[in-house]
Parts: C-alpha cells; sequence; structure tokens
C-alpha cells in the first residue's frame, strides 16, 4: 500500500545538475560561435564573447529594487485583470462538493483519505491551469502592446523583467495557494467524520531481505502469481523469513512497529481467523532472539505492534527467565562496512535493530513490500502535514511559473501555453515511460517500430525480422530515441511533487524523500530557465512581428 | 560648435519577416548630429522612417549598418536610459495602473529614493496638468491624457535627453499647445530634445534645427530660420493705414526700385482664434455665441471680434 521514498542525495543531484547545465553552456556556446561565423565573418567570436560577457555584467548588477517593481507589476496585472476569480470557482466547487462525498461508515478514516485527496485535487487542477495561463500570456501580451518598449528604455536589465515576472506570477501563485489551501482544510474539518483521528505517521523504513523455506538468503520472495510483483511472499510454516534492518536514532521507552501484509491463501484453512504473523527481535552478534506475541494479519488495515524497551525472555534449555534491554542488548552499533547498514536510510546513530516476521499458518504466504512495516514514531499533527502537502504544490506552481515565463520569453501565447502545459503533463504522467522509452527497457522500440508492429500486428516482444527494411526502421528510431535521451534532461521529473498522496494515506510528507527533491528540481530549474529568457530577450527585437 | 549628444553615421534598418527575407528598408544611410541643448526636429511623412531612427537610438532595433553614439555610449548599453526619457508613438503604458502608480513604478526603475520619488511623481502629475485624474486607471483615458502621462513618464528621472516621438498627435489645440510650452520649457531647462512629426506647425514653432526624412532618406537638414527665410522678401508689418498712406508708401518704395507683391490685412491663424476663445470662455462660463439677427453666417464662436493676437509667436 505504501511505497517506501528513495533517499534523495543532494550533493550527488547538485553534482549531477552541473554536469547537465554545463553540457547545455557548451552546447550552446559552441553553436553559437559555430553560427557567428558565417553571419559576422572574423568579428562573430569576438562578439559572442563581448555578449556573454555582458550578460555576466548584467547578472552580477541584478537590482532588487527594480525586479521588485517588475514583479509588483506582475502581480498587479494579474489581480486587476481579476485572477482572483478563479478562487470563486474554487469555493463554488466546494460549496457542493459536500454533497457527493458520502463516506462508508464501516470505514471511516477512508472518507478522511477521500476529503483529503479531493482537495488537493481541485488546487492543483485550478491553480496550475491558472498560474501557466497568466505566466505564459504576460509577456507576449506586453511585448504585442509594446508596454515594453517603455519599460526597456529604462535602465531595466533584461534578466531583471525576466526575473520580475517571474517573482510575480509566484506571487500570485502563492496568495491562490494560500487562500485555498486554508478554505480547503476548512471544509475537510467540516466534513471528516466525527470518530476519525486526524494524523500524520512518520514512519522509519528499514531494508528488507528474505530467507527461504530452508532457511537460505535471499533477495526476494516469492512471487505467488501478479504480473507486476509488488509484494514478495514468504510461506507459512516454514524458515521463510522477512528481515528488516531499522535505524534507531535515539533510546525511546517503547518502539511501535506498524505493517500492512496481504494474505495469500493456498487453502481454506481457518475462516474464522486471518494468517498469523510473529514478529522476533533477533541480535546475531550475541545470538539472542525475542520472539513477539504472534498477531493476526488485519488485511485490509494495518496492524500495530508495541516493543517495550524491556522484554523478558525464557531460555529454552534451562527454561531460566532473564530480562532484556531493547537498546542495550538487542541493538548492534552502526557499521559503515556492513552491506546492510549502508543501505540504510536514516540516523542510526543508536544503532540498528533486526526483526524477522515469520508467518506461522502452514502452506499460507504472507505478501510484503519494502514499505509494509515500518517503525513509526511520535505522530505529526494534521495540520503540519497539510502544510507540507501544499508546499509540495506550490512548489510544483513555482516551477511551472518558471518555465511558462522562459517559454513566453520566446514564442507568443498559444504556443508557450501548449508547450509549459506540455511539459508539465509529460512530467506529472509520462516521466517514467520516458526513461524506460530512453533506456532501452520499454518493449516495442521507437516510433517507426512500434508503427510497423501496430500495421503488421506484431507483439512487442516478438523479435523483428531481419531484413534491410527492419535495419532501416530501427536505424531511423535511434536518433529519436537519443533525442528523447536529451528531452529527458529538458523536461522535470514532476511525480516528486505529488505530496499529497502521502497525507491522504494518513503520512507524513517525508523530508528527505519527498520535500527535498522537490525543492532542488525548482532550483534547478530557475537558473537556466533565467539564463535562456534573458538571452531570448536581449537578443530579440521586441518589436511586435 | 557645441558637443554632440547624438552622432548617427551611415545608419541603415532593413525590416526581415520571421525568415529573414527583407520586408522594408526603413532607413538609408542617414547620418546626423544632435547637439547639447537644442530642439531637434525629424520631419517626415509617415512611414519615413522617423520612429525607427528613435528605435534604433534607444537599442529597441538593431541597426542593420551604421553606427550610432548617444550621449557617449551605444545604443545597446542600457545605462544610457540613465540619462533619456522617451515618449513613444503611442503611449505604450500599462492600462491597468492609474497615473501615480505608473510614475511611481517607472521611477522604481531609477535609482531615485522613495521620498524624491513622490515628489517628482507629484510635481510631474501637475506639471501635465492631471491632479483631477491621478487615482484613474489609464484604460479610462482619453488620448490626450494618455499623451500627457506619457510625458510625463518620459520626465521621471530628469533626463538630459529627451526624445519624443509624435507629441502632439491626438492632442486638440489647446492640448498640442500645452504640450509645446512644455516642449520649450525642457530647453529652458537645459535638456536635449529630439522630436519627430509630420505636423510642420509643430516643427516649426518649437524645433531650432529640422531635419526632413523621406522614405528612410535625409532630405534636408538645417536651421528653422535658416530653411524658413525667404532670403530676398521683406515683409513689414505696422497698424493700419488708409489708402491715402499706403499710396504714399507704394511711391516711396517704387523710387527705391521694390517690388510690391502685396498689400493686405494679416489674418489670426484658426489656432490662435482657437485658443482665444477656449481661454475666453474659460475666464467667463456660460457666455454663448448668439447670432445676430439675419446673419447667420457669421465667422467664429468669439464673442468680440478677433483682434491682433499678442500671443501669436
Ligand atoms: N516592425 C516593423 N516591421 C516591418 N516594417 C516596419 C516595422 N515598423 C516600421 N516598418 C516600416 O518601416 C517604414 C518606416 O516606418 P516608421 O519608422 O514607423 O515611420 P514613421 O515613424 O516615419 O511614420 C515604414 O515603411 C513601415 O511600414
Ligand atoms: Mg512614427
Amino acid at each position: 500500500m505504501t511505497v517506501q521514498p528513495v533517499s534523495f542525495d543532494l550533493l550527488d543531484g547538485l553534482i549531477q545538475w552541473l554536469v547537465v547545465f554545463a553540457g547545455f553552456v557548451a552546447t550552446f556556446t559552441v553553436v553559437a560561435l559555430a553560427t557567428s561565423i558565417p553571419l559576422y565573418g572574423v568579428s562573430g567570436p569576438k562578439r559572442v564573447i563581448s555578449g556573454a560577457m555582458r550578460g555576466l555584467t548584467d547578472f552580477v548588477s541584478i537590482s532588487p529594487r527594480r525586479v521588485y517593481a517588475i514583479a509588483m507589476l506582475a502581480f498587479k496585472e494579474s489581480i486587476r485583470r481579476k485572477a482572483l476569480l478563479v478562487f470563486v470557482v474554487f469555493a463554488g466547487l466546494f460549496m457542493f462538493a459536500g454533497w457527493f462525498m458520502e463516506g462508508d461508515a464501516a470505514r471511516p478514516e477512508l472518507h478522511l483519505t477521500n476529503l483529503v485527496a479531493f482537495v488537493f485535487l481541485a488546487m492543483t487542477w485550478i491553480v496550475l491551469p491558472v498560474v501557466v495561463l497568466l505566466s505564459c500570456w504576460g509577456l507576449p501580451e506586453d511585448i504585442r502592446l509594446r508596454s515594453l518598449h517603455t519599460v526597456v528604455t529604462k535602465p531595466v536589465r533584461r534578466n531583471e523583467i525576466v526575473l520580475g515576472r517571474m517573482l510575480g506570477f509566484s506571487a500570485v501563485g502563492t496568495l491562490i495557494i494560500v487562500l485555498m489551501a486554508a478554505v480547503g482544510y476548512g471544509w475537510i474539518l467540516r466534513h471528516v467524520p466525527k470518530d476519525v483521528a486526524m494524523f500524520c505517521r512518520v514512519p522509519v523504513y528499514g531494508s528488507i531481505s528474505f530467507l527461504d523455506r530452508n532457511g537460505n538468503p535471499q533477495e526476494q520472495g516469492i512471487n505467488v502469481g501478479d504480473i507486476v510483483m509488488t509484494r514478495s511472499f514468504i510461506e507459512g510454516g516454514s524458515k521463510a523469513t522477512a528481515i528488516w534492518h531499522f535505524p534507531i536514532s535515539h533510546e525511546v521507552d517503547e518502539l511501535k512497529i506498524e505493517s500492512r501484509f496481504e494474505a495469500f491463501r493456498t487453502w481454506k484453512g481457518n475462516m474464522d481467523r486471518s494468517l498469523r504473523v510473529r514478529f522476533t527481535l533477533v541480535n546475531d552478534e550475541k545470538d539472542l532472539r525475542v520472539p513477539l506475541p504472534a498477531y493476526e494479519v488485519n488485511e485490509f488495515r494495518y496492524n500495530e505492534v508495541l516493543i517495550s524497551r524491556h522484554q523478558e525472555i525464557t531460555d529454552e534449555q534451562t527454561l531460566k527467565k532473564s530480562e532484556v534491554d531493547l537498546f542495550k542488548d538487542l541493538l548492534v552499533p552502526f557499521d559503515p562496512q556492513n552491506e546492510v547498514h549502508r543501505k540504510l536510510q536514516g540516523d542510526a546513530s543508536a544503532g540498528v535493530l533486526t526483526v524477522h516476521a515469520q508467518c506461522l499458518d502452514r502452506g499460507q504466504y504472507i505478501g510484503l513490500s519494502p514499505g509494509d512495516c515500518f517503525l513509526r514514531l511520535t505522530d505529526r499533527s494534521f495540520a503540519v502535514g497539510y502544510i507540507k502537502a501544499t508546499v509540495g504544490l506550490w512548489l510544483e506552481c513555482l516551477l511551472l511559473v518558471v518555465i511558462a515565463v522562459t517559454a513566453s520569453c520566446f514564442v507568443k501565447f498559444p504556443v508557450a501555453f501548449i508547450l509549459t502545459s506540455s511539459i508539465g503533463v509529460v512530467g506529472s504522467f509520462a516521466y517514467g515511460f520516458l526513461l524506460e522509452i530512453v533506456s532501452g527497457k520499454q518493449k516495442g522500440g521507437g516510433a517507426a517500430e512500434s508503427v510497423y508492429r501496430l500495421i503488421t500486428h506484431m507483439n512487442e516482444t516478438t523479435p523483428l525480422p531481419e531484413n534491410l527494411f527492419t535495419k532501416s526502421i530501427v536505424a531511423f528510431d535511434k536518433p529519436l530515441v537519443e533525442g528523447l535521451g536529451i528531452v529527458r534532461y529538458v523536461i522535470p521529473d514532476l511525480s516528486h511533487y505529488g505530496t499529497s498522496e502521502w497525507l491522504a494515506k494518513g503520512f507524513d510528507v517525508p523530508w528527505n524523500g519527498v520535500l527535498l527533491p522537490a525543492m532542488a528540481v525548482t532550483f534547478a530549474y530557475f537558473l537556466p530557465c533565467l539564463l535562456l529568457g534573458y538571452f531570448s530577450l536581449r537578443l530579440r527585437e521586441l518589436e511586435a512581428k | 560648435m557645441s558637443e554632440a549628444v547624438i552622432q548617427i553615421r551611415n545608419l541603415s534598418k532593413i525590416y526581415r519577416d520571421f525568415w529573414g527575407r527583407k520586408k522594408v528598408q526603413a532607413l538609408n544611410s542617414l547620418s546626423l548630429d544632435v547637439n547639447k541643448g537644442e530642439i531637434f526636429g525629424l520631419l517626415g511623412p509617415n512611414g519615413s522612417g522617423k520612429t525607427t531612427t528613435m528605435k534604433l537610438l534607444l537599442g529597441l532595433l538593431f541597426p542593420t549598418d551604421g553606427e550610432i553614439s548617444i550621449l557617449g555610449k551605444s545604443a545597446s548599453d542600457v545605462s544610457k536610459n540613465e540619462q533619456i526619457g522617451y515618449l513613444p508613438e503611442e503611449s505604450y503604458l500599462y492600462r491597468f495602473l492609474n497615473a501615480e502608480e505608473t510614475l511611481d513604478f517607472y521611477g522604481r526603475l531609477f535609482d531615485i529614493s522613495p521620498a524624491e520619488r513622490r515628489e517628482r511623481t507629484n510635481a510631474l502629475i501637475e506639471r501635465v496638468g492631471l491632479q483631477h485624474a491621478r487615482r484613474r486607471q489609464l484604460k479610462e483615458y482619453s488620448k490626450g491624457m494618455t499623451r500627457r502621462i506619457g510625458l510625463a513618464q518620459a520626465l521621471i528621472n530628469n533626463p538630459d535627453l529627451v526624445l519624443l516621438d509624435e507629441p502632439t498627435s491626438g492632442l486638440d489645440p489647446l492640448g498640442t499647445r500645452d504640450m509645446k510650452d512644455m516642449i520649450l520649457k525642457l530647453r529652458d531647462e537645459g535638456k536635449t530634445v529630439v522630436m519627430c512629426s509630420h505636423l510642420l506647425a509643430d516643427v516649426q514653432d518649437v524645433c531650432d534645427r529640422i531635419a526632413i526624412l523621406f522614405n528612410g532618406e535625409l532630405k534636408e537638414l538645417g536651421t528653422v530660420d535658416e530653411l524658413l527665410t525667404e532670403q530676398d522678401e521683406t515683409q513689414l508689418l505696422t497698424s493700419k493705414l488708409d489708402a491715402e498712406t499706403i499710396d504714399e508708401l507704394k511711391a516711396v518704395l517704387a523710387k527705391h526700385n521694390a517690388d510690391v507683391r502685396s498689400v493686405t490685412h494679416p489674418r489670426n491663424s484658426l489656432e490662435d482664434l482657437f485658443l482665444k476663445t477656449v481661454r475666453t470662455s474659460q475666464e467667463r462660463p456660460g457666455q454663448r455665441y448668439v447670432p445676430s439677427a439675419g446673419d447667420g453666417d457669421s465667422a467664429g464662436g468669439s464673442p468680440e471680434p478677433p483682434a491682433a493676437d499678442a500671443e501669436s509667436n
């Protein structure tokens, strides 16, 4: 049900960004130098270099006062063009939406999920199009009406115009989002059933590995026949085990493990009760095993297991009872040499806890994915989670403003709008697909090959017949697919911005795995876009054509 | 010869379409200088390249060929704009701002302290006569009011060089007079003014030197006096004379071999008449033109017969 967030390595991202950025700058420089020679002869390269130097001084001498003036202008323009009217649409939506959102009495917490999902869906689809429309419209309109003429005859640098516009429309987006988020929050509070607890889980995820039925280490469990294997299964009543290692940051009196496993029955068994699972705390170094009481898997919800700091164990041979301390006896110190420890994400300063899970019903299976079991720290309030989710949407809004304003420096409104929306749609819904095509994981080949397969009714896994025609098709596709490889660096991965999903499912929006990369993506686009917009405005005659 | 504020050498501009094909040759090898402290007029019919010249000076357009030096800098140097004020052909302003906000916005683009900015905003609104409309959005402005706020906007930085593109277009005679007076005042303040127009009277009234452009080529250049004075004619203006005196004078002139070409009463220009009418009605509101009995074709709306006008230049 939950997907464990992939931790984001800021330094790694930064390096990758620098490489891509430098690559683009180098490409532009080479192209500019090469085209300047036929245009201006030998003085061409000199012009390119002096133009670049002037760009540098323009960036060094950016004036906050002028940027603020332009930003305020864009803001006023949007407000006076009644951009806030969208807010009326939004509010109207909420007056009636409640009627259609009946909850299921048996599962009231799902109602909260629906409410949250609805609020964020509405915000996303109202805010983003409006802000993109405004951002794409501003500059081309300014050029068309020539009001920009009057502005650029003042001592304004073109980068200040681009930056000011970006900030101004971001401010509009921010205002709309804040207003809508406030209304949405009130609406959720009014409609959520009384008995539903509103909170955000703060999970600590571990790394998972498996033992098969004979007790041999495996990377994965068993596939029970799913086409897409989201969960590995372990067999009950055997030695098959799922092993988690959790990083522990500090000592507490009680640890909470939350799990949501899937049950898979190969025979009916006892239908009155669910499958049983037992957790065992293990310290291999000290050969210490502390079995916890078995519990029944609650299939469509989650199970909570509380582990108190002091556990009593009985020695199997001597039947002597003794007490162990979770932190003193069971944790192993974090070992940077250890393969498993190194995979852990999160603070392990207090040590690493090993937990084994086994199914107790012979012949039945339980399915689990890495994110299905986690340590649950003290819950955060719903309000905090709501704000974090809103911040995610806000960052997405900023990114789209940056892209839209940049596009509007090059092309007229309709083209800029279509371009930005396409980038937004591909980035949100098809980025994974794009990566698969580029990396060759997607079967069926490129554009021409897939047309060929469609016409000839050829399955995408069937190898192409070897002849000249198919070879030329593949050759034709090759540059297209490689072109997509570059597009992949141009189109942002917007999947990071789906922050509201976490909130809807009752989780805190993770900082490292979600908000940080979202911020990184927004900032990564900001500088190159500003540069592009600046050079476009400077090298263009701002005549309405 | 005083120092040149603007130097244009062999300036050419070809407008091209998106594909780089030549559309119009708007300027052809234009060379001229504008000196410090003068009012320079660019005169020419529509489409002769006046606006194009201004935009090239401001760096809004890039020259196809030739060189421009403006205030000692290149046209593409943004910092030159610190000392330049520009009134575009149509006042390309933001229609959703009001007069105060407009001046405040453009003022912020210069390095002016907030207090100074407020002060100049108020002074300029007064100077161009828009006190009554200072809080109204520009989209409600008439053409004349838009020109006025356009001029105010061009002066917000107290520029040394003012470029005015058709400053009087769309203005009524009263507004035209005001505009001309304001332009003359700019010269008195020591500013250099370059204005372009196709309205000959405007140029004649205010400009020190003019250039006549036609089809992008410079056809004539010189001081207004030089270009307009008929060197081989003399005009004499006196108080009203009777027929006898005129004959006497003619006799004297004939003795000196002068050729008397015309003897008439001077006529006022319609501009003078109009201005006078409007001013008197401002002073004495409520007074109307009443046609005298049986005389329907009496000229003008003035309550008094037009007299010699002291205000005419
Ligand atoms: N943006 C433009 N694209 C193409 N041709 C233009 C453009 N602006 C002006 N022109 C042409 O250039 C010539 C000079 O125009 P302009 O400088 O505006 O004349 P003026 O201001 O003297 O009336 C005209 O023939 C006009 O049609
Ligand atoms: Mg013109």
